[in-house]
């Protein structure tokens, strides 16, 4: 019997007066925190005879400093890498040959791992990940090895991905003062140049239990999750929490421009970056909303000024959830023969219009539809309910704001969409970035 | 990310392979020998089945599976038609078609129905592959009785509005350049162009710049009569709704689509070109920064008894993280961020494929180390314990892949497709189990190429061009040429 997702859709069901009301209640998360300041989150579901496993990591490329940036994406490819009873290799081979996979990723906040594995195989992957949390190995050669392979994923992303090409300079041009300014991936240069030091620090400071969250969502049973959890993971020490990341990014007082030339681009592509703060913020639904009205569907606002009108091949925005304040980006690609400066002016006209002229009610509930749909979506598996659980957990300080976020979501009006853009999507807190084949030269 | 999103694209494309495996039991493969069962206990990855489906046909000839999922309460309806790029005389027809069935219908606009399906919150898009065309869609159960409607217009009576179109044909003919500008969203392109050549198998889903250039509505018009017709659609339904109410509404939606005519496919079986020596295709792209190549030659249809077999083995060359090749490239030498290979099958035949990419001077150490990996197979085989890993990794990764309403319902759609049934999913796990050493060894040296390999390399020619006449006889075009042509 597959359980039903109303365990977490009660709010839901209330605040969009949606269907499938037959809710049960958030208590389906089960949770514990261990003697060492582990939290682990549970939610049992049977539907298929697998579960996950997802270990959130409270370091991202905001507790970098120059010199070392990159190094936490560099140590998520590190733990890898062999450990005391798993050596080189052995992670991955043992999971594999349990039937399990796994990967993960880091962005500017947090360091996840994901497993996903056969249920049966539960206890291996405590073992696997106790293993590497404990004692990690981190030795020299596969150090050198990982280098390349990271230096590789970077120009890759570079040769294949225009927004890579440019989001990564118009950050370092956004922010002059905050991590944030740098890519995850890292500079070049400090990819060819951590030193073991660094990286046997950064294990012990960032990787000690006190600073994890973890989750586990499938067929699993939660008295077996606790055991398991104390007997492998309760007698790994707790640390002294990392400090904290104290430099506060000034405000913007005027707007910046940046340019980047790859020859092969066909037409110019636009990027616009807005100063936005943080998830905790009470704005963040209403920029979060807004960004939806712009950007989602051909009935947005960016599709119908943009591309139905033969300006930008494609339009799209995106706001990153993030613990510091970050940047709200606005994206648009040239059609043939159109400029970047049309399509600049294009962009920042639609976004001026909402600032002037708001948005309608019907926009607004068209979106709220969109945000109940994209939360089905997301918990239609095993894995999505792991990852949205966590990321409640981390970034708005409690996984029950899951319950709570339709709540905030409907509680958003159209004069708070359009005091946000007012407040945030206005020239002097942006910054402006061109990538094209050719730069124009002076005259 | 320890993988890459070519990895992943390629994995996505293995997966393909191994959802749409052949439903015969390797058992039933005539001229070889019932494989033994292996003579280790097998990993225990639990048990799994496909839910219950329903399958049957209208009036007219419309093919429909319903399968009643009631997680979320979200419906899925995706409808198949037989016609794709196979069907293509100018080139870009089916994947036109498909596009400009959202450009307006039912007496609604093209704005009017993007409307509608976004204040749902809803999803509605159209698209077309090889050998098919797909209209997808889902949407919140409480609104079936507004999304069906505009579906069955969509599909059955689309406008075609001109000057909608006009737009369209300019978007995709400037899609054609902005692709271009990542090598690896067009490599498997210009792979097929090498592989089959003017077979239809070749020809890209997307056209080229000529071909979509001299695209009228007559000619999508002509596309859409000769293939959307009821007895050659196949609709699926998956997700939270009651059986009996949804067969009458399909019934009222889907009924009055008549049949105009008999549909005639190509004899896709036919003039498959032979492989005769090693080639190259090296596509410069004048600033590029990596090399990114895939190597391979022909592969295994659809149909193929051997196709789940064939994926297990292949998971140990190329197809998960510790598989040799990403073994080799990534963990020991630090040549690239990953490295992999896949079957890639069609009705009528297929490609293998390994797929990775490195910095332009490394080059020729990624290609000779690729080689030099992938001839293990014959020289070295399949040792017990690799193999039992490799099954254990192949069952325990099955069950996610069939979680959600739009992974069933594309199941469903491809089982229409390419003709197989639900023996492939719920006799997979036993044929895993089945496989043996001896088993491997026949699979490596009847279906992975050896001989006269094919390679596509795209990167900056200036430095590579020597490296690439190394492997073969050497093409070279350049990327912002028209098309994926091998000439």
């Amino acid at each position: 019997m597959k359980r039903t997702l109303s365990a977490l859709s009660l709010s839901l069901g209330l605040m969009f007066a949606a269907t499938a009301a037959q809710a049960t209640t958030a208590e389906d998360v089960k949770s514990f925190t261990l003697d060492n300041g582990m939290k682990v989150m549970v939610l049992e579901d049977h539907s298929i005879p697998n579960a996950n496993m997802y270990l959130f990591w409270k370091v991202g490329s905001r507790n970098e400093v120059p010199g070392i940036t990159g190094i936490s994406h560099f140590f998520e490819h590190m733990m890898f890498n062999g450990s005391n009873k798993y050596g080189p290799k052995m992670f991955d081979r043992t999971m594999e040959a349990a039937g399990g996979a796994n990967n993960a990723y880091t962005t500017e906040d947090l360091t996840v791992y994901t497993d996903w594995f056969p249920a049966n195989a539960l206890e291996t992957m405590f073992d696997l990940e106790a293993d590497r949390i404990a004692n990690l190995d981190i030795n020299p050669q596969m150090v050198e090895s990982e280098r390349n392979v990271v230096a590789s994923e970077r120009t890759t992303g570079l040769e294949n991905s225009n927004w890579r090409a440019l989001s990564g300079p118009l950050k370092g041009v956004a922010f002059q003062a905050h991590p944030y300014s740098w890519s995850v991936i890292g500079h070049e240069s400090d990819i060819h140049a951590w030193t073991l030091d660094d990286l046997v620090k950064y294990h012990k400071t960032y990787y000690a239990p006190n600073n994890a969250v973890v989750v586990i969502a499938g067929d699993v049973q939660f008295d077996n999750v606790k055991k398991l959890s104390e007997q492998y993971f309760g007698a790994i020490p707790a640390q002294t929490p990392p400090a904290k990341v104290r430099t506060v990014e000034p405000e913007q007082k005027g707007e910046r421009r940046l340019f980047v030339e790859k020859a092969s681009v066909s037409t110019p592509n636009v990027m616009i970056g807005y100063h936005t703060p943080a998830a905790k913020s009470d704005d963040y639904y209403a920029l979060d909303v807004l960004s939806s009205i712009l950007s989602e569907g051909n009935s947005s606002r960016l599709y119908q000024g943009l591309v139905d009108k033969q300006i930008a091949l494609a339009a799209q925005t995106y706001m990153p959830t993030s613990f510091d304040p970050n940047l709200f980006y606005v994206f648009g690609i040239a059609s043939p023969k159109v400029s970047a400066e049309t399509v600049e002016k294009a962009l920042i006209e639609q976004i001026d219009l909402i600032a002037e002229k708001g948005v309608t009610q019907h926009e607004l509930d068209k979106v709220k539809n969109i945000k109940l749909m994209n939360f089905y979506r997301t918990l239609e598996t095993i894995n999505g309910k792991a990852n949205t659980i966590g990321t409640y957990e981390l970034y708005f300080g409690s996984y029950k704001k899951l319950f709570n976020a339709p709540e905030l979501y409907n509680k958003v009006t159209p004069a708070d969409i359009q005091r946000v853009a007012k407040t945030y999507l206005k020239k002097s807190n942006r910054t402006v970035g061109v990538l094209a084949a050719k730069e124009e030269m002076d005259k | 990310m320890k993988l890459s999103p070519l990895s992943k694209q390629i994995k996505s494309c293995w997966l393909v392979a191994l959802v749409l495996g052949s439903s015969v039991a390797l058992s039933a493969c005539n001229s070889t020998p019932a494989p033994k069962i292996a003579e280790v206990a097998a990993v225990d990855t639990g048990s799994f089945s496909l839910p219950q489906y329903e399958q049957y046909q209208l009036a007219n000839g419309l093919t429909v599976y319903l399968m009643p999922q009631k997680e979320v309460p979200l419906i899925t309806i995706d409808a198949v038609v037989r016609a794709g790029s196979v069907n293509d005389i100018l080139g870009g027809e089916a994947r036109l078609t498909a596009k400009s069935l959202m450009l307006g219908a039912g007496g609604k606009t093209k704005a009017e129905i993007e409307q509608a399906v976004d204040f749902l919150g809803a999803s509605l898009g159209s698209s077309a592959g090889k050998e098919g065309s797909y209209l997808s869609s889902d949407f919140m159960a409480k609104d079936l009785d507004v999304m069906l409607p505009i579906i069955s217009s969509v599909l059955t009576s689309p406008d075609f509005d001109s000057k909608e179109f006009t737009k369209l044909k300019e978007r995709e003919i400037a899609g054609l350049s902005q692709a271009k500008e990542s090598p690896r969203s067009v490599i498997g392109r210009y792979f097929d162009k090498l592989i089959f050549a003017d077979h239809a198998y070749g020809k890209p889903s997307s056209g080229n710049r000529d071909g979509l250039k001299k695209q009228d509505i007559s000619r999508l018009k002509r596309f859409y009569q000769s293939y959307y017709q009821p007895q050659n659609t196949a609709i699926t339904v998956v997700g939270d709704f009651d059986k009996a109410a949804m067969k009458a509404k399909l019934k009222q939606a889907f009924g009055q689509w008549e049949m105009l005519s008999q549909v005639s496919q190509p004899n896709l079986a036919v003039d498959l070109p032979e492989l005769d020596r090693n080639r190259v295709l090296l596509v410069n792209k004048g600033d590029a920064i990596e090399t990114t190549f895939l190597i391979g030659g022909k592969g295994v249809a659809y149909d193929n008894a051997d196709l789940v077999g064939l994926t297990v083995v292949n998971t140990i060359l190329g197809g998960r993280f510790t598989s040799w090749l990403n073994d080799e490239l990534r963990v020991n030498a630090g040549l690239t961020y990953g490295a992999r290979s896949a079957f890639i099958p069609y009705s009528k035949a297929g490609v293998f494929r390994i797929s990775t990419f490195t910095k332009s001077d490394t080059t020729e150490a990624a290609i000779d180390l690729a080689l030099e990996t992938y001839s293990r197979l014959w020289e070295q085989g399949v040792d017990q314990a690799t193999l039992d890993s490799a099954k254990a990794y192949v069952k325990g990764q099955f069950p996610p892949k069939y979680e959600t309403n739009g992974q069933l319902a594309g199941l469903l759609t491809n089982m229409y497709l390419y003709g197989f049934d639900d023996s492939y999913i719920n006799d997979f796990q036993a044929k895993v189990d089945g496989l043996t050493i001896a088993e491997t060894k026949r699979l490596v040296s009847k279906y992975f190429p050896q001989d006269n390999l094919q390679y596509v390399l795209i990167g900056n020619a200036d430095n590579i061009g020597t490296v690439a006449a190394k492997y073969g006889t050497v093409t070279q075009v350049d990327i912002k040429d028209i098309g994926f042509d091998v000439k």
